[in-house]
């Protein structure tokens, strides 16, 4: 028996449970642990387990402690660090080890990391939330992160000086072992982390190395995952395999809100399953499950022609134009007066813009695996969850609810994510896997083919904004007004928008940093039947094209320079002046293009973080236009792996072009247009422009990496646009550049 | 039975042969690093070489592929699950992946290119790689072939 202890950080004390840990090739953290020491939260005891595995077992394999709930060591010296965020490509495992391994001095090329499953141990705040949303990964888990670093450090330290009582004090922790005060090795972690184990927990909160003596937080570390993801061997969510599992295959109505009315019998050797909008079926393999779904006669109840106007793409634009000049608003921010401002213009500008609903596209499409153990009787006794989710409790409590299991009996593997864009924080694709899992009696992987992943997603909300704007003789804004007319992501999620508003549909419309004493923003909240949801910067993606493309608009009304009139808005905005002047510079802004190019800017802070961007288009011989260049300036606080913080604002600043130049999702009655990514266009080597970054480092507070370079690249195409040729674009896609080969 | 040669092990599969290969390398021999993308040869995530040279594995019947010597991203490597082929090295060393979805049907691709050229021009790496990763990789990716490249 090997005696695994793990602590929690809000615990005070600590104890002792024996396990029949087996040496894995990949920890699993249990749940069991977790079982005990909720009901210790306030008791003040923690405890976790490591438990073997179901996995081939390495000869001779080390045996682990778990210095805390985010810290194993094996006698080998391994460390694997639980890291709590949701990996989906933003390095969140590597970023949050590395804040770790800054008070925990290790070798960071021994390090390996692993998700943490659910287990309220693992979230952060009162809620113990685990969910990767919001760019708040980095924000919400760096201090625990740090805390679980010098905590696990202060007990090897402990279990050292209680090994070596005649060591010259103090001893220290250098790269991986405890050295005495003349700098000679007692121990490698790995040769204490047994004893370490079984130390208490210091009263007080470890004192931490501060900013000042950073060596890790700060340097662009390599990810430990890279090397999974070279060679294939990196567990995605589509390649977990069990013993004895089926594959499932699911095909929904092809029509939105429409549901089963019949099912045919099951082709032989296979499971049926409805699940109410949806057949799954099953089969030897993923195609064979899929193949026969397809061909499945299965009738549909369809939604009343009426019904179906709510998800028709006309009907919904004809919709929101009545709803915006005959719906009562909701009032988002009211300061000065509106009224006045306008009366005292002498420029005014009455502009209306438009964004289009959008699918995700995460290249690995939505998929679960679950198994499901039931007693003799039929009585569910255990059910384990594997996923690609970026919120691993929210599976837990789908599981529990859906199998009546308490939460502490169900066990959820959050398994590296092919992009999670917001779109693998729902639970529809969990909620399916997990029935089908109860009716098959047998291990099942659940696999959406792309038509599913395109037809059923939660699209990014449509919008149209009218802005009206006065501006004085010398340019200046007098008064700001925006109403926008868009459906609710509250009420997609179930809730109802409180006093008639959604903060996350009007993004960042409000509060904008640009001086203006007058302002309204108000919000008509859209009916739709279209399934809406989070989507890599959401409501941003949608207020910055808006608010950054008028403001250019402003800009040219008043015969200024799109950058200079944005300074002159700014002044005073140290932080918001330091990264625009940061971009600007970087794109050479005010230095001679050749002809037929021009270059357009936008700011556009979010996520706790600021972010400008300069694009550069040119005009070709055939007379399209060609994305050149694309600049961009940030400033997230403290940029953990600054590498990383490039790679996701390369990532963004695409994964926007994308949207911003050909994508939108459309809607026949019901019926989604886009199926595959032949009609959803997504850029290529070819249409990728030449990308530069520059990290802003001015001191700010840690914001968010993942989504802020999202929002400003659709305006700043606009606005390049617009200097290029005199047209001004008011709705997306800008449908300015040729769509990449073969899509349209 | 159709016997198939992958990463220089023979196997002999049951598949219906008309089961694209994509699903016989992922589901039924357990070679998953070779990915599921669009099902239509558009994303090339499922890119392995075919008698060396790179193919849409979704769009190849395995009945088709019977006899023929196919390279997953798992036999890239000489050393099996090993990361050493220069194209992998590169892409460790530049920190190419982010989610790391397409990559295994990226570097497949890459790798064949440099077999065939090995000093492609922007067009040629343009032109050769088709492959989509919606976590936008490509700077990075450009530069980790221009390194390895010399450009
Ligand atoms: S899965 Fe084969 S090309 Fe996309
Ligand atoms: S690395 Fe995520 S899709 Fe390419």
């Amino acid at each position: 028996m090997n005696k695994i202890v793990s602590t929690d950080l809000h615990a005070q004390d600590i104890s002792t449970i024996q396990s029949s840990a087996q040496p894995a090739e990949r920890i699993a953290v249990g749940r069991r642990g977790f079982l005990s020491a909720g009901a210790a939260i306030g008791g003040g005891l923690m405890i976790s387990l490591v438990l073997g595995k179901a996995r081939p077992a390495m000869a001779a394999a080390p045996t682990t402690s778990t210095v805390n709930a985010f810290i194993v060591i094996g006698t080998d010296n391994a460390i694997t660090m639980i890291t709590p965020g949701g990996e989906m490509g933003q390095g969140i495992n590597a970023g949050l080890a590395q804040v770790m391994a800054e008070e925990l001095p290790v070798d960071w090329t021994t390090i390996k990391t692993q998700q943490a499953p659910f287990g309220a141990q693992f979230g952060r705040g009162a809620t113990h939330s685990q969910v990767t949303g919001g760019s708040n990964s980095m924000r919400g888990w760096f201090p625990l992160m740090l805390q679980a670093g010098a905590t696990a450090r202060e007990m090897l330290l402990a279990a050292a000086r209680q090994t070596y009582p005649s060591a010259p004090q103090p001893l220290k922790a250098v790269a991986g072992a405890v050295q005495d005060a003349n700098g000679a090795k007692l121990a490698t972690y790995g040769q204490l982390a047994a004893v370490a184990s079984t130390i208490a927990l210091p009263a007080a909160a470890p004192i931490l190395s501060g900013p000042g003596s950073y060596k890790l937080i700060g340097t662009s570390m390599a990810r430990p995952d890279v090397k999974l993801k070279v060679n294939g061997s990196a567990v995605f969510g589509i390649d977990v395999r069990l013993p004895g599992m089926v594959y499932a295959a699911v095909r929904h109505c092809p029509t939105l809100g429409g549901t089963v009315k019949s099912v045919p019998a099951a082709p032989s050797g296979s499971q049926v399953v409805n699940l109410g909008n949806a057949v799954a079926v099953t089969g030897a393999n993923t195609w064979q499950a899929n193949s026969r779904a397809k061909s499945l006669a299965v009738t549909w109840n369809l939604p009343t022609a009426s019904a179906l106007t709510l998800a028709d793409s006309a009907g919904l634009a004809s919709a929101a134009q009545t709803l915006m000049t005959s719906a009562t608003p909701a009032i988002a921010e009211q300061i000065g007066d509106v009224t006045a401002g306008m009366a005292a213009a002498t420029k005014k500008l009455n502009v209306t813009y438009s964004v289009p609903y959008l699918a995700h596209a995460c290249m690995e499409v939505l998929n679960c695996t679950v198994s499901i153990k039931k007693d003799a009787s039929g009585t569910v006794t255990g059910c384990e969850v594997w996923a690609p989710t970026q919120a691993p409790d929210w599976v837990a409590a789908t599981a529990s609810k859906l199998t009546g299991l308490p939460l502490a009996q169900v066990i959820v593997n959050a398994m590296f994510m092919g992009g999670g864009l917001g779109r693998k924080i729902e639970q529809d694709y969990v909620t399916q896997a997990i029935k089908v899992g109860l009716a098959v009696n047998k291990p099942v992987k659940l696999t959406w083919f792309r038509e599913e992943d395109f037809g059923r997603d939660w699209f990014r909300p449509s919008a149209l904004s009218r802005v009206q704007v006065g501006l004085d003789a010398g340019g200046a804004i007098t008064a700001w007004s925006n109403r926008i007319v868009s459906p609710s992501l509250t009420r997609s999620h179930g809730g109802v928008p409180k006093n008639g508003l959604d903060g996350i549909s009007i993004g960042h419309a409000t509060a904008l940093p640009y001086a203006n004493a007058n302002r309204l923003v108000e919000y008509i909240e859209q009916p739709s039947a279209i399934q809406i949801g989070y989507w890599r910067s959401v409501g941003e993606s949608i207020s910055a094209f808006v608010v950054e493309s008028v403001i250019d608009e402003c800009a040219l009304a008043a015969g200024s320079d799109p950058y200079q009139y944005r300074r002159t808005l700014l002044a005073g905005n140290t932080a918001a002046l330091g990264v625009l002047d940061a971009a600007a510079t970087l794109a050479g802004w005010g230095t001679a293009l050749p002809a037929g190019q021009a270059r357009g800017i936008a700011f556009s802070p979010g996520f706790g973080s600021l972010c400008a961007i300069v694009a550069q288009l040119a005009l070709t011989a055939t007379g399209t236009v060609k994305v050149v260049r694309i600049s961009a300036a940030v400033d997230c606080g403290t940029a953990v792996n600054p590498g990383q913080v490039v790679g996701q604002m390369e990532g963004a600043i695409l994964h926007g072009m994308n949207a911003a130049l050909w994508q939108q999702a459309t809607f026949a009655k019901g019926v989604p247009a886009v199926r595959n990514f032949g009609s959803y266009p997504m850029g290529r080597m070819a249409d990728c422009p030449k990308i530069d970054v520059t990290i802003v480092s001015q001191g700010s507070t840690l914001g968010g990496i993942g989504e802020v370079g999202v929002p400003g690249v659709a305006p700043a195409l606009a606005n390049a646009y617009a200097t290029l040729t005199g047209t001004r674009k008011r709705s997306l896609p800008l449908g300015i550049v040729v769509a990449p080969k073969g899509e349209s | 039975m159709i016997t198939l040669k992958v990463n220089g092990t023979s196997y002999q599969v049951s598949s219906d042969p008309s089961t694209p290969l994509l699903w016989v390398l992922r589901d039924e021999l357990g070679l998953t690093g070779t990915k599921y993308g669009c099902g239509v040869e558009i994303c090339a995530a499922c890119t392995v070489w075919i008698d060396g040279s790179p193919e849409k594995s979704c769009d190849e019947n395995v009945g088709s592929c019977a006899g023929k010597s196919i390279t997953t991203i798992e036999g890239l490597s000489p050393l099996a699950g090993g990361a050493t082929h220069p194209v992998q090295l590169a892409w460790i060393e530049s920190q190419v992946p982010q989610c790391g979805y397409c990559q295994s049907g990226m570097i497949m691709a890459v790798a064949a290119l440099l077999k065939g050229n090995k000093k492609p021009t922007d067009a040629q790496i343009d032109s050769a790689l088709s492959n989509i990763c919606a976590c936008g990789t490509y700077p990075r990716v450009r530069a980790a072939i221009h390194k390895m490249i010399g450009v």
